[in-house]
């Protein structure tokens, strides 16, 4: 997470897993802790408090999040020739450490802090620790594209635009819903009918 | 690593099994009042998909029963097929009561329509949105109606409203927003309602509104709304709504002492479980996050 260029580097010089059944592990494993992540996360900031019954199913449908943004990868690294996929799968979501720090210390705020004061906290975590983490997994996975994956500067920069490009789309347009277009009409001045 | 990962397994298992434990729903008495159900109703609560909300409808509606409410308005953004869906898992669940509803999300303006069944275009001025609310005998509450949202109300549309959320979690960030919500109230002759606006952070109803209805249904709530026979308790003991209520209530002891919190219904074993839960939680969630993302390194 700190040195995401030497990791990368070190990483893609691994040796290939063997094909089959690990290979199919190791191209889930990630995805799915991710999920998992997801799910304690929407059970805890609801009730503070992790159950079975909120974090089973929220893990199930919220990984929809993983699953958007491996169909993205697939859209850029789908003809890459330097390793199968699910080994490129492998090596995407072990950059995803500070989005899962963010998500972590969501928790921590609605686990610790009363409900009324939450909100505020919330807001900062949000906005303020979550543009550095934006730009912080961004950077990540530049050097994904760059050095796991090979690709010169400019490319893995298109490569990276394209990839949050699809699966923030998805992601914002399943969780978000008809409600983005008057929300941007609002931010941006636009008005509709009469 | 192994190691860490043993230790990630077992903080997660035991976080699981302690807030699985303590997981169970309060008993909770109904309240009647001067001849009155007095029904806890979250009239603003969003559900995955489409509504930037976190739990589904099918884990939306337990976790409302498991916070005390009777009743919650499931309003999709500019949709009500997800409130559909609430309310259906609802009436096989054996509630709590699930009201269909939209919010209907404007540039100029937000507004709760609750009890309709047909969702209603944003695309109009407020005024319209309201009759046509009203056509399908649902009640039109002004969400959270900030000065931002003050010029899309006239005086005619104010007074075409039902209701107004005089409290909305917005209002603990913020004196000054509190302030607006409440002269947004007094500019009126309103409903009092309190909501919590759920979209995941937080307690469904933490914000409530206490519904005084003469039968404990959809159209029993929908018609104490129109009639203003609510109360919503803010901080410090202070009330909002129908000042004979609020009389009543405070003569009687028990709302005023469950809004408090004081008779939450939850034993202190829960409550220890909870905590350790939570604590647990947090713990095995980083340590499986360094362990998950650090293993292809050490291979």
């Amino acid at each position: 997470m700190l040195n995401p260029g030497a990791a990368y580097r070190f990483l893609a010089q691994q040796a290939q897993p063997p094909p089959g059944r690990s290979g199919a592990w190791l191209s889930w494993r990630k995805p799915l802790l991710v999920a998992v992540v997801l799910g304690c996360t929407m059970s805890l900031i609801t009730s503070a408090s992790l159950s079975l019954r909120l974090a089973g199913p929220a893990a199930f449908y919220w990984g929809f999040v993983p699953l958007a943004e491996i169909a993205a990868l697939a859209a850029v690294c789908w003809r890459a020739k330097r390793s199968p996929f699910g080994r490129t799968v492998d090596l995407f979501f072990a950059g995803h450490g500070p989005w899962l720090l963010w998500l972590i210390g969501l928790c921590a705020i609605w686990s610790f802090v009363p409900p009324i004061h939450a909100f505020v906290f919330t807001r900062v975590w949000l906005y303020g620790a979550g543009a550095i983490v934006i730009v912080w997994s961004a950077y990540i996975d530049f050097c994904f594209f760059r050095f796991a994956m090979g690709k010169k500067p400019a490319r893995a920069s298109r490569d990276l635009l394209v990839q949050r490009l699809v699966s923030w789309t998805i992601i914002v347009a399943i969780f978000g819903g008809p409600a983005i277009v008057p929300e941007l009409a609002a931010q941006l001045g636009v008005r509709f009918g009469p | 690593m192994t190691a860490l990962r043993w230790i990630a397994a077992c903080l997660l298992l035991a976080s699981l099994t302690a807030g699985t434990i303590a997981d169970t729903r309060p008993a909770h008495a109904h309240l009647i009042l001067g001849g009155y159900y007095v029904m806890a109703v979250d009239f603003h609560v969003h559900s995955f998909p489409l509504s930037w909300a976190t739990l589904a409808p099918w884990d939306t509606v337990p976790e409302a029963g498991r916070q005390g409410l009777d009743a919650i308005a499931i309003v999709g953004h500019n949709h009500v097929w997800v409130s559909k869906a609430g309310r259906a898992f609802a009436r096989m669940a054996g509630g709590p009561l699930v009201l269909t509803g939209e919010e209907i999300v404007s540039a100029r303006y937000h507004l709760l329509a609750v009890g309709i069944d047909s969702t209603i275009d944003w695309r109009q001025p407020a005024a319209r949105a309201i009759e046509q609310i009203h056509r399908q005998e649902g009640v039109a509450i002004a969400a959270h109606p900030l000065a931002q949202y003050w010029p899309a109300y006239d005086a005619q549309t104010r007074r075409a409203l039902d209701g107004a959320e005089v409290l909305h979690p917005i209002a603990y960030g913020s004196g000054e927003l509190a302030a607006q919500l409440r002269q947004f109230y007094n500019s009126a002759p309103l409903t009092a309602i309190g909501d919590s606006d759920y979209h995941g952070l937080g307690p469904i109803g933490l914000c409530r509104t206490y519904v005084f209805t003469r039968e404990e249904s959809q159209s029993g709530i929908l018609d104490a709304v129109r009639r203003g026979r609510t109360v919503v308790y803010a901080r410090a003991g202070r009330a909002y709504g129908d000042p004979a209520l609020i009389s009543l209530a405070a003569a009687d002891g028990r709302l005023p002492r469950i809004a408090s919190g004081a008779a939450s219904g939850v034993s202190p074993a829960a409550g220890f479980l909870n905590a350790f839960s939570r604590v647990a939680g947090i713990l095995g969630l980083t340590a499986a996050a360094v362990a998950g993302l650090v293993t292809t390194r050490s291979r």
